[in-house]
């Protein structure tokens, strides 16, 4: 229900935009750029949503540009809102590859022609790229062609909205293939002496499906096994507790909305009509306690005005036969440290001083193996006090594991079925594990 | 693949390009030219460059007719830049559109369902009155259109001509129309014209009657709701939201028709399905152990690893949800971790749920979300760690055992030491609510007065009103425990003009309450300063009915029950919604108003602007009219403002908002008198800690110590304060 759409700037200056409705007066997005920079200067508390004189902006930030929606209406469903602005940033990053300033000045024609599809009086409509790249083309069509072939001009496709509306029939391949991809991303909090304070799997399963026709597809897991199956390998001790867990996690499945939902409610069968191409098909999580993939062991002595020792060693606790790959560590130093000086075994350290850390890289790091490195850099002879109180970040670990899920989710079968083609078609099936967006230790 | 010098002569001429190129000047005489070319891509060009130049607010209005000549074509995108440029200057010059109404029409029968589209979307957006009459048979008959692509949007256009002519919209009968599309096939048109009806519901409640519409059609809606878009899931939980189950067999059916979206991975599906399933729970009989509560609890925990803005809303509704069923996530504290690169204000809300969380009789939970708190008290961003440390102390009163708060306090004291001014305030807030919990521990008093005695210029330390206020009051509660105590009320007393009105009503009690251990003079002069310098009408009152007790014959008693008297046992620092307050917001989860924790007591009904509207006259004269618009302003090439209807916008808006103020400004005065006159006639209670228990609780408080001390006098006190006013 926002009344109007805005592309802004790093300042909160509009760029492009699209009134759906004319309850808002023309000059209220003026106030956004100020409204910003007042709240900037006050504090660094900065709420996704603002008010002034009875006008909502409610805004999202996606690399440098603001997209701010504006209503008056308290009752607008903020959640909604939300959803919708990151539903254009997806849509736009399908047209546009990078979704920036220049990238939105340069295509005002297209991002017109799509706000105008994606919403209307402040409902969203379609979001569904794959189907909108039908009847919406970036590439403007041929004069002569679109005269010739009036019948084909663009029009919305018939499934636009029908009760599959995210495809359309009359996808053909030559040869029929679905690839599954199972990403698993571990989120962990360790403190320095190897407590584990949170961790988090966070599961996709991702679909790229190039299958001709209307095909069904049936997704088997080890849908019981899961959880039970960890327990055996990893610790027996808390069978009990981990139990009680089981379905608490199997609830927080999320599906993509092509699968049917009534028959998982009720059948605990995944089922569903796949868009074509790329897609998500579902996620989900689990907070069973799990070691350390990679594990840091940080030794860190500040010996203040002179210099800063770091030892870190890492450890790969992973099988033998599993290697984790594009390992980074990144460990971070005082800000005003400078002169470093390293001795490694393996990889590549080097020290980041806008980020005010020192990275080390391990291309490739097989189970089991330890490495270590050590670090020294100097620190400047005066130094602030609050300088201690500003060195609280932790340090961040990445990494991947190819062939390996931590969960031990593992798919039993994927059934394709075309009722009407009866082709032969091959599932493809890939495991990986990588760290999420938050893999850190505490440093004290 | 056509062969391949077809195809090279195909490159050819689509990279040769004969016709003039337009420069990105964006000149109006240039793009006048363009516009009128012989070459159709030149023509599309200067479309194209000047929707650009609008884009970037330039008023390119004058170039109106021009752009209109390319509305003709076969080519779709040409057809939609110029659909989008009339569109955009229905905006602001309504009486442009005219030119193009028959061209609407035309295109409304279109075989191609965009077209139709289009043209009904944007005619029903043009504010002049004469087109709207034009609208009547396209709408009708897009309304019934085989397409669901089209009917999807005619349901929605109905709307937008309830907002711009009511009158007409009623006449013209659409709303029938709209009511019957509940019943289409098409989950799409079902879900626009629910959210349709919902608009006009919200124009004016009036007119359709949506409550009895939903109940109809709640079949329907639940039917629909597995087979649609996600955005159409949303209106569609929305609505049944609205709808009150008859019993509580149907509120459990409601509730396990829809629990499979809290697996929808559109996190705003999830919220409107919660939303739907907290209305419904009441009426069926569930337990806090049954299989409802898990599923919801594990979709809230799921809306945790959405982006940070959902986040945000999902924690604060997730505080709403918790009042009511404070037994949900129990199990989940974990989630709620900080995570460091989380922005600050989900950090802030994330302390917040963590404190209402925990579990008060689990000592481990407590312990564990202490070591936590301590963590983030000794992070860098100062609003976080401030609120980190109010949700030490938060913490600890909740959890209440001396050896728990004990812990807290020696946390608190090891931030003090790290010497760090920004947290002294909050650790003095922090410390004075622990001692005000637990009155009677000495040691902690003794412990707590050492360190704050030991700061030698606290106004130095401490900069906002609320701590100082504390640490004022501390002096007067412990005055034993200072033994610097006249230094450092005579610190305060110096600055007494430069401090707000809690600290000035502080030092004003503080010093009444010690003035037997205090030098005369130092009464006296806080009795001057606060009656005759001070600003704080408030203070002023105060202080002139403590100098009339103190200066009476037989004051020494009741100066003596004055001065006894101290501030309730604070119970919880953590506020809580009053039960009215808490029913609504549940009815308004996911909604702005729920972020605001302010619900709409009454839906305002908008003001519909017909004022807007171009009304009654005649279309040829209108047409005139344009043209001799156009005609001047293209003769002085000035950009001229149509600049009535925003003026009257504006004007419109401000008027409002004036008596918005208005009657504000009335009840904060009301307010106000309440204040006074009910300090006046109690005199005990230091108004200073009021913000910490939450007014109405503070207010009630006030109204139960009548005042022992001066019955006699209380009437007389009355008296005067009437008549100071």
């Amino acid at each position: 229900m926002a009344s109007a759409i805005y592309f802004c700037d790093i300042k909160g200056r509009p760029l492009l935009s699209r009134k759906y409705r004319d309850d808002i007066p023309l000059t209220a997005i003026d106030k956004f750029a100020s409204l910003l920079a007042d709240l900037e200067e006050e504090s660094s508390v900065i709420p996704p949503c603002l008010t002034y004189n009875n006008t909502q902006y409610l805004f999202i930030q996606h690399s440098d540009i603001y997209l701010v929606a504006i209503t008056n209406l308290l009752r607008t469903n903020i959640a909604e809102v939300f959803a919708f602005l990151y539903k254009i940033i997806d849509v736009l990053g399908d047209y546009l590859k990078t979704v920036e300033e220049e990238s939105i000045r340069d295509n005002y024609v297209i991002i017109y022609e799509l706000l105008d599809e994606l919403m209307d009086y402040g409902i969203p409509q379609i979001t569904e790229t794959k189907m909108l790249k039908q009847y919406i083309t970036q590439k403007s069509f041929k004069l002569v062609k679109a005269a010739k072939k009036k019948q084909n001009a663009a029009r919305p496709p018939s499934a636009l909205t029908d009760s599959v509306s995210w495809r359309s029939e009359g996808i053909k391949y030559k040869k029929n293939e679905a690839f599954l991809d199972i990403v698993e991303s571990i989120n962990m909090l360790m403190t320095q002496k190897g407590q584990i304070l949170r961790s988090e799997i966070l599961g996709v399963v991702k679909i790229k499906s190039r299958l001709s026709g209307m095909p069904d597809l049936k997704l088997g897991i080890n849908d019981k096994g899961i959880f039970s199956k960890q327990l055996t390998e990893d610790d027996t001790n808390n069978n009990a507790t981990s139990k009680k867990q089981n379905k608490i996690e199997l609830e927080d499945l999320k599906f993509h909305q092509c699968v049917r939902l009534s028959k998982f409610e009720t059948e605990k069968i995944i089922t569903f009509i796949p868009p074509d191409g790329d897609f998500e098909l579902m996620n989900y999580r689990l907070s069973t306690s799990i070691k350390p993939l990679i594990w840091c062991d940080m030794n860190v002595q500040v010996h203040s005005n002179s210099r800063i020792e770091i030892h870190c060693r890492a450890k790969a606790q992973i099988k033998k036969k599993s290697t984790a790959t594009n390992v980074e560590i990144l460990i971070p130093v005082p800000e005003d440290a400078d002169t470093p000086n390293f001795k490694y075994s393996h990889g590549s350290i080097k020290w980041v001083p806008e980020k005010s850390a020192i990275l080390w890289k391990i291309r490739s790091f097989p189970g089991g193996k330890e490495y270590s490195m050590a670090a020294e850099l100097c620190l400047p002879s005066t130094s602030s006090k609050s300088e201690e109180v500003q060195n609280k970040k932790p340090v961040q670990v990445k990494f991947q594991i190819p062939y390996f899920t931590t969960s031990g989710i593992q798919v039993r079968y994927l059934k394709i079925n075309e009722p009407k083609l009866q082709y032969k078609s091959y599932p493809w099936v890939r495991y990986i594990t990588q760290s999420g967006d938050d893999y850190t230790i505490r440093l004290i | 693949m056509p062969p391949l010098d077809k195809r090279i002569k195909k490159f050819l001429k689509n990279s040769i390009r004969i016709a003039p190129k337009i420069s990105d000047k964006g000149e109006l005489a240039e793009l006048r030219t363009g516009l009128v070319s012989q070459y159709p891509q030149t023509r599309k060009d200067a479309i194209k460059k000047t929707i650009q130049q609008m884009t970037v607010g330039k008023d390119v209005s004058t170039l109106f007719p021009d752009v209109l000549k390319n509305m003709a074509t076969n080519d779709i995108e040409q057809k939609k830049l110029v659909y989008l440029y009339v569109m955009n200057y229905a905006e602001t010059h309504p009486e442009l559109c005219i030119l193009a109404v028959n061209t609407f029409v035309t295109d409304a029968q279109d075989p191609n369902p965009l077209i139709r589209c289009m043209a009904i979307r944007t005619m029903s957006m043009i504010r002049v009155e004469k087109i709207l009459e034009y609208i009547e048979i396209p709408l009708r008959r897009t309304l019934q259109d085989d397409n669901p692509y089209v009917r999807k949007t005619a349901v929605i256009c109905v709307a937008k001509l309830f907002q711009l002519n009511k009158e007409l919209c009623i006449e013209l009968g659409v709303l029938e129309d709209l009511k019957s599309s509940l019943d289409d096939e098409n989950p799409m048109v079902v879900a626009n014209a629910t959210a349709s009806l919902a608009e006009i519901n919200d124009m004016d409640p009036s007119i359709v009657d949506l409550k009895s519409l939903i109940q109809l059609h709640v079949k329907q809606f639940l039917a629909v709701l597995n087979e649609c878009t996600e955005w159409a899931r949303i209106t569609i939980l929305g609505a049944l939201s609205e709808y009150s189950a008859r019993d509580g067999l149907e509120a459990q059916d409601i509730i396990d028709r829809v629990t499979a979206h809290l697996q929808h991975v559109n996190p705003a599906v999830v919220l409107a399905t919660i939303k739907v399933v907290i209305k419904n729970l009441p009426q069926t009989d569930f337990n806090p152990n049954s299989l409802i509560m898990k599923k919801l609890s594990s979709a809230l925990v799921s809306l945790m690893s959405s982006p940070p803005e959902m986040q945000y809303v999902a924690l604060k509704n997730i505080r709403i949800i918790l009042e009511k069923y404070p037994e949900i996530l129990s199990k989940e504290l974990r989630i709620f971790y900080i995570k460091f690169n989380d922005p600050l204000y989900v950090k802030l809300e994330k302390i917040d749920i963590l404190i209402r969380l925990v579990d008060k009789g689990n000592l481990k939970q407590c312990s564990l979300l202490l070591t936590e708190l301590k963590e983030y008290s000794m992070e860098f961003e100062p609003e976080f760690v401030s609120r980190a440390i109010q949700g030490l102390s938060q913490l600890g009163i909740k959890f209440s055992g001396e050896k728990f708060l004990q812990k807290v306090l020696d946390i608190l004291i090891e931030l003090i030491d790290r010497d760090q001014n920004s947290i002294k305030d909050d650790c003095c807030i922090a410390m004075c609510n622990i001692l005000r919990h637990l009155p009677e521990n000495t040691d902690m008093a003794s412990q707590i007065c050492s360190i704050l005695n030991a700061w030698e210029s606290p106004d130095e330390y401490l900069r906002t009103d609320v701590a100082k206020c504390n640490y004022v009051w501390l002096l007067g509660q412990y005055p034993e425990n200072f033994p610097s105590l006249k230094a450092k009320v005579n610190i305060f007393l110096e600055l007494f003009n430069q401090e707000e009105s809690l600290t000035q009503t502080s030092i004003l009690i503080t010093v009444v309450r010690l003035h037997s251990k205090l030098p005369g003079s130092t009464l006296q002069s806080v009795l001057e300063k606060a009656t005759k310098e001070t600003t704080e009408l408030d203070v002023r009152d105060m202080a002139i009915m403590y100098w009339r007790c103190l200066s009476m014959d037989d004051s020494e008693e009741l100066v003596e029950e004055l001065c006894k008297i101290i501030p309730p046992h604070l119970e919880t620092t953590i506020d809580q919604f009053s039960p009215d307050l808490l029913e609504k917001l549940l009815l308004e989860l996911g909604t702005i108003s729920s972020i605001y924790f302010k619900p709409q007591a009454n839906r305002r009904t908008r003001d519909v602007s017909y004022e807007n509207v171009v009304k009654g006259k005649e279309i040829n004269e209108l047409q005139d009219l344009a043209k001799n618009e156009l005609a001047s302003k293209a003769n002085e090439e000035v950009l001229l403002d149509f600049g009535d209807d925003d003026e009257e916008d504006e004007d419109e808006l401000d008027g409002d908002n004036l008596t918005s103020v208005r009657t504000n400004k009335k009840y904060s005065a009301l307010d106000d008198l309440d204040d006074l006159f009910n300090f006046g006639t109690t005199t005990g209670k230091p108004k200073s800690f009021k913000d910490d228990i939450g007014i109405s609780q503070g207010i009630n408080e006030l109204n139960l110590r009548p005042s022992v001390d001066s019955n006699s006098r209380s009437q007389s006190n009355t008296q005067e304060l009437l008549d100071l006013f």
